[in-house]
């Protein structure tokens, strides 16, 4: 048994014959912030949802803080959950709201006292103990639920998109408090989200999930410049990464449509003539007219947005391709680029997605 | 704008909301007028005079002074008015309680539990809302009488209760389908488990289904008539509804007007203190804030 944080050993879970998670092995290391992210019905929720305890694994072991819980109830794992619909009890006030947890646990008042006080004034919410969660904001009932995961002071957290019923100014608001959170308290935190931004900027590693399976793991640098495969390449970053067809003509060179581009991998077991991927982030694409190595596009359309703007093209053979623009000159709809890039930034995939190095 | 307009749009705005509050409050007197005129006139005519009282109740105000006389020969009917109050107290208290226990874990368990041929049992006890009930009344007294419950108030109750379950699980099943799974969930995490979480957590949010169920529950088994007279044989047990018959009847051919008004009040002080104390949870919505 490991000291560490969390420590899921091939866990599945199957509602009725489906099975939704496909053995998932996992080790959180204590204290660190840990972001899932996926496409919608991966299964983020689910797998959240048995490390709390509120779903049964069909399969494989959780283990928390080196103890085995897989069959303990929610309330004795040492976790606290703040779900995306907050979850309040409506007919207490805040101040029970935060207590019922330690009440049920039977713990002596002025503990109590003394833990709601801290966890109202680490959220700010002291003004607002006797009152109902109905009389609340959307952000301070999120506080509130913070709050009440605070005073159980948990061993791990768990967050199921908290952010996601907030508008996006208080988002990020709430986002900045949630990374102070973690700074204060240390705790280990598992995070659910759809916002990239959320998973880039609170994780410490991120878990790219999708159906059922883990896709990569790693700090959000890695991820987002050394993808695993396609689809982790696809999913992280906004707008996402250009995924051209092309073809692997060998000695670090491929073709797009006719141009000729350099790449340096070494390609691996690749033929030459086999089909590869080759990826460009938007933001690593430079217009630039004079250079020998560029693929040439015309711009459909763009988008202003003050700093920079995105142009959307197309290449010769017809793929589409996105790229940032942070120059001053104004590019207009219809005319051609010449766009190019570091060549340490480009990316190439095999037919079957896997990344090439 | 200049004092003096300000001034002027602000008394046509007074004026305004003036003339849609009266409007508004006529209409709410109008509509109070209608559900109480019967109130005030059985109260009215129950106060008349013991020869005023014995005719035909009209007009039914008291015309030769206030007396109580026909609240007093209430009480030479059956076994006294009191013992018959007690009897459908009884009775109808204890028809909501057992209602309310029961439905309440039904409710809970048809709305949160998987288990199999959960949809057909539940369809079948609503199905028994179609059953007429004066088509089951010789059986439920052949097994009454089996149980040795015939002519007890225990054997009536539990008839009642088994009459208002159909209803009362229905409306106690869509309460706890209202209730967020996360609230619940949340519940569990605080380490509230079984009955702890149904009466700390999910109790309150399912009041005003409660509320409903009680209201219910009460008014039917206190105003119930047919299965009271024909499952109660001795007098000293019947029930309010089944001692007014008698009071109607009257003696000698001669109806007492005010006995029928006095014992019309009686039967119906008690429904009113229900609905006033029960209706606050009856009409509040209180899941509003608890979700998104
Ligand atoms: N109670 C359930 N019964 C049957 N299938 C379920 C149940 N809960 C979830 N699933 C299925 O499990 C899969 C994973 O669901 P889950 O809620 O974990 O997705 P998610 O990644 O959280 O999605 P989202 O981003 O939309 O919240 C989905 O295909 C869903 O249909
Ligand atoms: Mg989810």
């Amino acid at each position: 048994m490991s000291d560490t944080g969390v420590v899921l050993t091939d866990i599945r879970k199957s509602f009725g014959s489906l099975e939704v998670i496909h053995g998932i092995d996992l080790t959180i290391a204590e204290g660190s912030f840990v972001v899932f992210v996926g496409p919608s019905g991966c299964g983020k929720s689910t797998l959240l949802r048995m490390i709390a305890g509120l779903e049964e694994v069909t399969d494989g072991e959780i283990e928390i803080k080196g103890r085995n819980v897989t069959d303990l109830d929610p309330s004795d794992r040492g976790i606290a959950m703040v779900f995306q619909s907050y979850a309040l009890y409506p007919h207490m006030s805040v101040r029970d709201n935060l207590a019922f947890g330690l009440k049920m646990a039977h713990t002596e008042p002025a503990e109590i006292e003394a833990r709601v006080r801290a966890a109202s004034a680490i959220l700010k919410i002291d003004p607002l103990l006797e009152r109902r969660p109905g009389q609340l904001s959307g952000g301070q009932r999120q506080r509130v639920a913070i709050g009440r995961a605070i005073v159980r002071k948990p061993d791990v957290f768990l967050f199921d998109e908290p952010l996601s019923n907030l508008d996006a100014e208080l988002r990020v608001s709430m986002r900045i408090e949630i990374a102070r959170l973690h700074r204060e308290l240390g705790n280990t935190m598992i995070y659910v989200t759809h916002d990239q931004t959320e998973a880039m900027t609170l994780a410490d590693v991120i878990v790219v999930l999708r159906d059922g399976r883990i896709e990569q793991t790693g700090s959000p640098r890695e991820i987002y410049e050394n993808p695993a495969n396609m689809f982790v390449a696809g999913f992280i970053g906004s707008p996402r990464m250009n995924l051209l067809n092309a073809q692997w003509l060998g000695n670090g060179k491929v073709a797009i449509g006719q141009t000729e581009m350099t790449i340096p991998v070494s390609g691996g077991g690749l033929k030459p003539g086999d089909k590869v991927s080759f990826g460009i982030r938007p933001e690593h694409l430079v217009v630039a007219d004079n250079t020998d190595e560029g693929l040439d596009a015309r711009v459909d359309f763009f988008e202003y947005l003050g700093g920079t703007q995105y142009l959307y093209c197309q290449l010769a053979d017809g793929q589409p391709i996105t790229a940032e623009h942070r120059g001053a000159e104004p590019i207009a709809a219809g005319s051609t680029v010449r766009l190019t890039s570091e060549t340490g930034k480009r990316r190439l995939f095999d037919h079957e997605g896997r990344r090439l190095t | 704008m200049n004092p003096s307009t300000r001034n002027l749009s602000k008394q046509r705005r007074a004026a305004k909301a003036l003339r849609s509050n009266s409007a508004y409050h006529a209409t709410g007197i109008a509509i109070c007028l209608f559900f109480l005129a019967p109130f005030v006139i059985t109260f009215l005519a129950s106060f008349r005079h013991g020869t005023e009282a014995r005719l035909p109740p009209l007009p039914p105000w008291p015309s030769s002074g206030i007396s109580i006389d026909s609240y007093l020969s209430l009480d030479t009917f059956g076994a006294g008015i009191w013992q018959h109050t007690i009897n459908s107290l009884l009775v109808s208290l204890a028809t909501v309680v057992l209602t309310v226990a029961v439905s309440l874990l039904a409710g809970y368990g048809f709305s949160r539990y998987r288990f199999p041929l959960k949809n057909v049992l539940f369809v079948l006890i609503i199905a028994t809302l179609m059953i007429p009930f004066q088509s089951i009344l010789t059986p439920l007294f052949i097994i009454l009488a089996k149980l040795g419950l015939n002519n007890s108030l225990l054997g009536l109750t539990l008839v009642y209760v088994t009459l208002q379950l159909p209803f009362s699980v229905f409306m106690m099943r869509n309460a706890f389908d209202a209730v967020p799974k996360e609230i619940e969930e949340a519940a569990r995490i605080d380490g509230a488990r079984d009955l702890r979480l149904l009466v700390r957590v999910l109790l309150p949010l399912v009041l005003p289904g409660v509320a409903t169920v009680a209201i219910f529950a009460f008014l039917n088994a206190w105003n119930e008539f047919l299965a009271a007279l024909i499952l109660l044989s001795s007098n000293d047990k019947y029930t309010l509804p089944v001692l007014m018959m008698a009071v109607r009847a009257g003696r000698l051919g001669a109806v007492n007007w005010g006995a029928v008004q006095a014992g019309v009040a009686v039967m119906t002080v008690p429904c009113l203190i229900v609905f006033l104390l029960l209706q606050r949870y009856y009409m509040r919505g209180l899941m509003a804030g608890a979700v998104k």
